[in-house]
């Protein structure tokens, strides 16, 4: 790829909507108003598992500037739910969690609205819960006794408070285990995480004199919000109209349907527009955090640390709806296999309902979690067999050609190399440099999200392109990076290119942002329409040069035949004259793999598309009587396939790293009997500018078959191997690994304390 | 939420309208504790007193027996004292860790004192400068030790109208430092999790502990002066052994709680580690100072 002399893509070229967002111009979901506009509030349960016994609106409903009161008996009785239509807008005759919303209010003011939720009348009568998830695997207790009744994808198997089941196995793991010269057991914990957008969830929903509504929401997937919308509201999904007017964030927490559903529901009723926002209290106790997990790990080894077989098992705590638990559990089997080589594996996930508040697929989903198993055992398979924890991995480390845990034949693997730079640039001769300072390595592999991308791209009469996509621009300079892509196949600047505003009416489909998919796919997407459009106008240009159309060539922003030329803007032109404009459809969808299905039970994703490679490397001291972590240096060296944009694949990595050091040391939704104890941002605890380091990005550009110019996925990896390249260092520099997330001072401080006993 | 906001112009007229609203009042001066209390529904005052603006409050003036700080001054104001750079270092080295930048920008020392939290991390270093407070209220001005001026979590001897008007200390003695460490989940935007500060007088051989002032933050109902420990270094050698006894002691004198911030058993583990780790950096510094 490197031999192709790009003028656009892989440029470090400023983003699009970069002086929007620091001039303060850029209209966020939350900024959004619309004359008349009502305020929205949500009131939420305070009992983690009751009957409502009695719910009594009439005095919010009578307040002075209360426009609408709504419960579960004034709106369609419908379940939606990704994996599992388990889910409702408001509790039925059941609180499941503390925060369930159970009515909502619509008023003048945002005051009148809080102080009419105080008028509403609950009484509740206590039930049995259930909060341990290992518990819930074989709790009396039912989150949802009537699971049986509900719908959910086929593939999905379920029973009682469990919500998803599935499994890799290869090989015979019993007969390779009684073969193995050592086997390890260990039980790692990791603990919820908020996904720490800056923005809240926030959405403004408006109904037309036809019955039609339209949204403005900071969703991550305007199309999926559609279609549960429709679904909620009872009417085609046509009717439903969404617009992203800009998201402050989602890192996954804004996939699925957060306050949308409110403001559609309280601007029915009341025949005005409504906002609803959350506040930090309502992020904190009713968002989409990372899922808490339990991983067990069982491995064999040989006397040389090769790999025999592994035997591992995540539940993972869904909280009170399966949301994209079970999704998510499925992906931790490809994890906890790793990018190695084992013949026998025999790996199982659950995911379980609880009475506490829904989680979701934060960044990476699964990720981390298990990866922080895989590779803190590795280095203690390492450490009792007397192995250098590069070492150990570098034998077991797949190559090009190896079969992955689906039976899949990798493409494009780069592990080895990635694994060396890190190694080489966290300077790991000296791995041990002083008392109480290590460093450590974890390495992992993750996948390039699939699902299709649409665009339609039109060639204005000055000689500009427009893009129009269903893609949110999250943050991470997607969009930018396809229209990088776009103007280098249609020889234009950066500049030339435009992009419309994300509107279900207007756009193409596109799979949403999510997953590691955007630049990727609608990258691919716009090299298809940039292909079809240099076709219309080669032909434009052929009666107008009379020159044949397969000597023709776009070049500095003109079709070329040879010593003649023809701009692009005349060619567009003339065919607003003769044919109604340039226009063309681009699509694109991520090609699956071919696996082994005897491998899978019951798996969602069942084998990775374009797999990328990852390693990271960390530098840190340790307090000896505080147990306060210093990180030094970190250190990422990432396969991303093509560096669309470098500049924007860096800040991925250094908010990915970010956001693992918070999942690493600090960040922590605590629960305490269903009620939690940290809701709020004094004490939930994300890294601050002096809690990370500077950032040291290595791009490794193994180019991938199905990516623009090679490209692969690089938004969620970065934070996938911070808790475990931390665990490992903090080990280096004390001794002893800590399995539970996060790994706090506290946590440190009363091991060396025993230690020193 | 609704208040009606004062802004009187001077000392007088403050303690006025604060004295005709009685308890339905509330000062606010940078508002970092007031404006969350509010939004968390904690308090609900009809009245916000805007001090603010109140000429002659803030700023740190040398007096004839020490200094004399506004309590409207803020940490930013602190931390770049050139007087406190040196053995009163603890004050600066408390002040640069209060939450970001912008908090020290706009939040005030009096406001620390008067919202009397546990883990407030201006107190600790005050307590051991044994800082006086000047009152000014509708029964006339009075003179109080901090001290005895925190009386429990977020509760004070102030009476209803009542304003702190300036925060006082001696001079420290010859051959004196002050120290101040707090621990946290966090470098920044920190509740602390146990602060100490110390101020230790040693000898002019420099060898020899004189006198020792501790205090510590959230590890107890109160910052707390551990008396014990302070005596305990009186006439000892200066050096590991008595710091690390003196830091045993404070940490039995302490009574911290458990909470989601960390378990009472770490907070007083950490109260012994941060006393000795103080203690020597006082010990240092005077070590330093000295030609
Ligand atoms: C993000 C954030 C981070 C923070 N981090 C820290 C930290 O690291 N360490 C720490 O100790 N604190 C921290 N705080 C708390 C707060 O900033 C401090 O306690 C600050 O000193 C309060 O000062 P203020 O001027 O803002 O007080 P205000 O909120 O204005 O007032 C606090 C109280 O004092 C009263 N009051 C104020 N001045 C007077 C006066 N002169 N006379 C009588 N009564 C008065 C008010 O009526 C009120 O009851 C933080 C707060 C925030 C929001």
């Amino acid at each position: 790829m490197s031999a192709r002399n790009f003028r656009v893509a892989g440029q470090r070229l400023p983003r699009m909507d970069g002086i929007g967002k620091v001039t303060g111009k850029h209209v966020y979901a939350a900024d959004f108003t619309l004359a008349g506009m009502l305020f929205g509030k949500i009131l939420r349960s305070t009992r983690a598992h009751a009957l409502i016994r009695r719910l009594d609106t009439s005095r919010a409903a009578a307040m002075p500037g209360v426009r609408a009161v709504i419960t579960a008996a004034d709106i369609p009785a419908v379940r939606f739910g990704q994996a599992v239509r388990d889910t409702t807008v408001f509790a039925l005759d059941r609180v499941l969690f503390m925060g369930h919303p159970i009515a909502a209010v619509a008023a003048v003011s945002l005051e009148i609205a809080v102080q009419a939720l105080a008028a509403i009348d609950v009484d509740y009568e206590d039930l049995p819960a259930v909060f341990d998830m290992e518990a819930a695997l074989k709790s009396a207790v039912l989150v949802h006794p009537e699971w049986a009744t509900y719908k959910a994808l086929p593939i999905i198997a379920r029973s009682g408070n469990i919500s998803g089941r599935a499994r890799i196995k290869a090989g015979d793991v019993e007969a390779a285990f009684a073969g193995a010269h050592r086997v390890y057991e260990h039980r790692f914990t990791t603990a919820l995480q908020h996904p720490g957008y800056t923005e809240p969830r926030a959405a403004v929903a408006d109904w037309d004199a036809n019955g039609n509504v339209t949204v403005w929401t900071g969703t991550q997937l305007p199309f999926d919000t559609q279609n549960t919308l429709a679904e909620i509201l009872d009417l085609p999904s046509s009717r439903v109209r969404v617009i992203v007017p800009g998201i402050g964030g989602g890192f996954g927490g804004k996939l699925r349907i957060g306050v949308e559903h409110f403001a559609a529901l309280l601007a029915r009723k009341t025949a005005r527009p409504v906002r609803v926002i959350t506040t930090s209290e309502e992020e904190l106790t009713h968002s989409y955090p990372r899922q808490a997990t339990v991983v067990t790990l069982k491995t064999g080894v040989d006397r040389d640390g090769h790999l025999l077989a592994r035997q591992g098992r995540i539940v993972l705590d869904c909280g009170a709806y399966a949301g994209s638990g079970p999704a998510t559990a499925a992906i931790a089997l490809q994890v906890l296999a790793g990018p190695y080589k084992t013949a026998a594996l025999a790996l199982e996930s659950f995911a379980v309902y609880t009475n506490k508040g829904t989680s979701g697929s934060f960044r990476g989903p699964a990720g981390p979690m298990a990866n922080f198993a895989v590779e803190s055992q590795m280095d203690m398979i390492a450490a009792d067999l007397g192995l250098d924890p590069l070492e150990i991995r570098l034998r077991n480390i797949v190559h090009e050609g190896d079969r992955g845990p689906s039976g899949e034949v990798l493409r494009a693997v780069s592990i080895e190399e990635c694994l060396r730079r890190a190694a080489a640039a966290i300077g790991w001769d000296d791995r041990k440099p002083a008392p109480g300072r290590g460093k450590g390595i974890a390495c992992g592999w993750w996948m390039t999200t699939g699902g299709s991308s649409g665009v339609y791209v039109k060639i204005n009469p000055d000689g500009s392109a427009t893009l129009v996509s269903g893609a949110v621009e999250i943050g991470t300079g997607a969009i930018t990076g396809a229209s990088q892509i776009l103007a280098e196949e249609l020889s234009l600047d950066l500049a030339d290119i435009s992009v419309t505003g994300v509107d279900t009416q207007a756009a193409p489909y596109d799979y949403g942002a999510q997953g590691s998919r955007t630049a990727f796919s609608v990258g691919n997407a716009c090299l298809a329409a940039a292909a079809d459009l240099r076709r219309q106008m080669f032909a434009i240009a052929a009666a107008q040069l009379d020159a044949p159309v397969e000597a023709m060539v776009l070049r500095d922003k003109h079709v070329v035949a040879g010593d003649k030329s023809i701009s692009i803007a005349e060619v567009a032109r003339i065919s607003r004259l003769s044919g109604g404009g340039l226009i063309a459809h681009g699509t694109a969808i991520s090609p699956s793999p071919a696996y082994d299905p005897g491998r899978l039970e019951n798996h969602p994703l069942p084998a990775w598309n374009t797999p990328s490679f990852h390693a990271h490397a960390v530098d840190l001291s340790v307090d000896p009587d505080t147990g306060t972590v210093d990180i030094h240096r970190y250190v990422v060296a990432q396969d991303v396939g093509f560096a669309i944009n470098p500049t924007y694949i860096e800040g991925q990595i250094e908010g990915g790293v970010a956001q693992g050091i918070g999942q690493a040391l600090s960040e922590e939704i605590v629960y305490q009997d269903g009620k939690v104890m940290n809701a709020n941002l004094t004490d939930y605890k994300m890294p601050t500018a002096l809690d990370v380091p500077d950032i040291e990005s290595i791009l490794v550009e193994c180019a991938s078959v199905a990516g623009p110019y090679g490209a692969k996925g690089v938004g969620e990896p970065p934070c996938i191997e911070p808790p475990a390249a931390i665990a490992n260092a903090i080990a280096a520099a004390t001794g002893f690994w800590l399995p539970s997330l996060p790994m706090t001072a506290e946590k440190i401080a009363r091991e060396l304390r025993a230690r020193r006993k | 939420m609704s208040f009606d906001l004062h802004r009187p112009s001077s000392l007088a007229e403050a303690v006025a309208l604060a004295g005709l609203f009685g308890p339905g009042a509330r000062f606010i001066a940078g508002g970092t504790d007031v404006v969350i209390q509010i939004n968390r529904g904690k308090i609900a005052p009809a009245h916000l007193i805007d001090i603010s603006l109140l000429p002659g409050l803030a700023g740190i003036a040398a007096t004839a027996e020490g200094y004399a700080i506004g309590p409207l001054t803020t940490y930013r104001t602190i931390e770049r004292h050139a007087a406190f750079q040196g053995p009163l270092s603890a004050l600066v080295e408390a002040a640069a860790v209060v939450g970001g930048h912008q908090v020290r920008n706009i939040a005030t020392v009096g406001g620390n004192i008067v919202n009397a939290s546990p883990a407030a991390d201006f107190v600790p270093p005050l307590l051991t400068l044994d800082a006086v407070l000047d009152i000014a209220g509708p029964q006339g001005d009075r003179t109080v030790a901090l001290r005895d001026f925190i009386t429990g979590p977020g509760k004070t001897s102030l009476g209803a109208g009542e304003l702190v008007t300036a925060i006082r200390f001696a001079r420290l003695a010859a051959n004196s430092a002050t120290a101040f460490f707090k621990e946290g989940r966090r470098k920044a935007m920190e509740i602390s999790v146990v602060c100490v500060a110390a101020s230790l007088t040693l000898d002019a051989s420099g060898t020899r502990c004189v006198s020792a002032r501790l205090a510590v933050g959230a590890a107890g109902p109160t910052a707390l002066r551990p008396e014990r420990a302070e005596a305990s270094l009186a006439g000892q050698a200066a050096g590991l052994t008595s710091f690390r006894d003196a830091g045993r002691l404070a940490a039995e004198a302490s009574s911290p709680i458990s909470d989601v911030r960390a378990s009472a058993d770490h907070r007083r583990h950490l109260v012994a580690v941060l006393v000795e780790r103080a203690l020597t950096r006082c010990a240092e510094r005077i070590a330093g100072a000295r030609p």
